[in-house]
């Protein structure tokens, strides 16, 4: 499919820093996107220069094949929640928000109106409609920061850390929402330091570290190689000292589920030693994000 | 373009139903400066003290620096609270691009300020016993000045968008606004910005003189002159902002 958004080789420095060294990403429609890195990676001053905010030192962004800095018309097609900014005016109410922004983005001012009723009432907000933002709660804020990212129905959305400061379940019932935005079609870059969202939601996985990418990749690919050919074993009950004693001569590590790091091979002559005991479970081991995350990170 | 516009002039509306306190506050601190200015001067002249036509052309300029004013310094004001709350980079990410957006702004913004002249002259003329004309065609080198205001106006937004701390200078440079709207309109003046266009203004205004073609010519040239003078230094700035990430707060 073809990409909607396409960086290559972004670079940019801040006096003597290098925050970010030639990244390139792309993005398709229907997929999501997860962009991690620790503090300072460099995640925001990339979403920046995707967005047309900051101008890269080197390298290109093409929004639907347009530049957004030569032709800001191309930001038409673009949303973005923007980390640590409010993102919406605390003198207005959602409702005139969703209106004002919806025409700054392009709307007609009618089409404007039309498309903030249907999201303020998609996502619960209808009520507080007509309430000025600075008396919303923190959540509902950060909710309709994502509201007017969306205003436009723009085809490609910059999350910078959406679920940031969010209750348990908002922050589900967010994630869910961005899942379905990409089931519809769009396109999304999402940054957060909350592995277990990234690990729901991401088709495919970058991280970032000091500027560079240090990993990219599908997540089923990514997860699947980090993986790589470990067992979890569990028994019904405890084994008997002399097998216990077989299994570590076998290499198997852990006492209640045990791991076995081995090939298919191996794992027979370990089943071999069990014999007869009950089995409970025998599982290819899965990495998960987290792991992954560490190792990348401390490796690089 | 047009959507823009109402929906700018909707937000500046809604603004001054909102908070109209800011408005009166305002018209009672504009109002005040001047009254105090003008007790002070009278008690200076002694008592009986006629300023003859000088009183009508003072307060004119005072009202075409309070008109301007808001075109001066409205951009700047806005870049910064905007910049320090975090709407910027969001209002940044329009298709229209930001100078255009800036512009209506500007616009939309206007019928504000008219109204905070118009109730500062009206609290003023009965206070002080000046009785301005407001001929219709006053309009026109109203219209002059503003464009000069509005290019000193992206001048200064221009220092906002990149040092961020530009209250003080906003301050004390709108006493120079002050001075270039009293200063004659003639010779080596008439290339200083708003000067023209405020001469003229106050003939019509204070003395009930009528239209000079020429004059508003002049005064139209040098008000799109400094507008776009205004224009090109704010593309930079807003380069420059973007080149080294100076579009939010810190
Ligand atoms: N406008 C700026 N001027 C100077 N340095 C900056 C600027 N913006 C970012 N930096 C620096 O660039 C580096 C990368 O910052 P960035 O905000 O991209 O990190 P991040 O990955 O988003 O981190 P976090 O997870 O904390 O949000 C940091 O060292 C930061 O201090
Ligand atoms: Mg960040």
């Amino acid at each position: 499919m073809e990409p909607l958004l396409v960086a290559q080789g972004l670079a940019k420095r801040f006096g003597t820093l290098e925050a970010v060294r030639g990244v390139s990403l792309a993005l398709c429609p229907g997929e999501i996107l997860a962009f991690l890195g620790k503090n300072g990676a460099g995640k925001t001053t990339t979403v920046k220069m995707l967005s047309g905010l900051l101008l890269p030192d080197g390298g290109s962004v093409r929004l639907l094949g347009q530049d957004p800095f030569r032709n800001p018309g191309a930001l038409r097609h673009l949303g973005a929640v923007l980390e640590g900014n409010r993102n919406t005016y605390w003198r207005l109410t959602p409702l005139e928000n969703l209106v004002y922004f919806g025409v700054a983005r392009g709307l007609r001012l009618f089409q404007a109106r039309r498309r903030a009723m249907v999201l303020l009432e998609e996502y619960g907000l209808l009520e507080k409609a007509h309430t000025e933002v600075r008396h919303l709660s923190r959540g509902m804020q950060q909710k309709l920061a994502l509201l007017q990212a969306l205003v436009h129905d723009p085809e490609v959305l910059l999350l910078d850390e959406p679920t940031l400061g969010l209750d348990v379940e908002t922050a589900l019932r967010v994630q869910e929402k961005v899942r379905a935005l990409a089931q519809g079609g769009k396109a999304i870059l999402l940054t957060t330091h909350q592995m277990e969202v990234a690990e729901a939601l991401a088709h495919r996985i970058a991280i970032i570290h000091r500027g560079r990418i240090v990993l990219e990749g599908t997540k089923g690919e990514i997860l699947a190689r980090f993986a790589g050919n470990h067992y979890v074993l569990e028994l019904e009950t405890p084994p008997p000292q002399e097998v216990l004693s077989r299994l570590r001569a076998l290499g198997v590590e852990g006492e209640g589920p045990f791991l076995y790091r081995g090939d298919g091979e191996g794992l027979w002559r370990v089943l071999e030693a069990l014999k007869p005991l009950p089995l409970k479970r025998v599982a290819r081991a899965e990495a998960d994000l987290l792991e992954v995350f560490l190792k990348v990170v401390e490796h690089a | 373009m047009l959507d823009l516009f109402l929906v700018e002039l909707w937000r500046s509306l809604l603004m001054l139903r909102r908070y109209p306190l800011e408005l009166l506050g305002a018209v009672v601190t504009l109002s005040l400066i001047f009254y105090l200015l003008f007790l002070g001067a009278r008690f200076l002249a002694g008592p009986g003290a006629e300023f003859g036509g000088k009183l009508e052309a003072v307060l004119v300029g005072y009202l075409l620096w309070t008109f301007t004013l808001g075109a001066y310094n409205g951009l700047a004001f806005g870049l910064t609270e905007e910049a320090q709350t975090g709407t910027l980079e969001q209002v940044f990410l329009t298709p229209y691009g930001p100078i255009p957006l800036f512009l209506v702004r500007n616009l939309a913004e206007l019928l504000g300020h008219a109204l905070l002249v118009l109730l500062v002259a009206l609290c003023l003329m009965p206070l002080t016993g000046a009785k301005l004309a407001f001929p219709p065609l006053v309009i026109l080198p109203f219209l002059a000045v503003l464009l000069g205001g509005y290019g000193l106006g992206f001048a200064v937004g221009s220092l906002a968008l990149l040092y961020k701390r530009v209250g003080q200078l906003l301050g004390l440079s709108q006493f120079l606004l002050l001075f270039l709207l009293q200063a004659p309109g003639e010779g080596l003046f008439a290339l200083l910005p708003l000067t023209p266009g405020a001469a003229l203004a106050r003939e019509m205004m204070a003395e009930g003189a009528p239209l000079r073609p020429w004059a508003l010519l002049l005064a139209c040239l040098n008000g799109g002159a400094y507008l776009g003078l205004g224009l090109i230094l704010f593309a930079q700035a807003v380069r420059r902002a973007k080149a080294t990430g100076l579009l939010h707060g810190y």
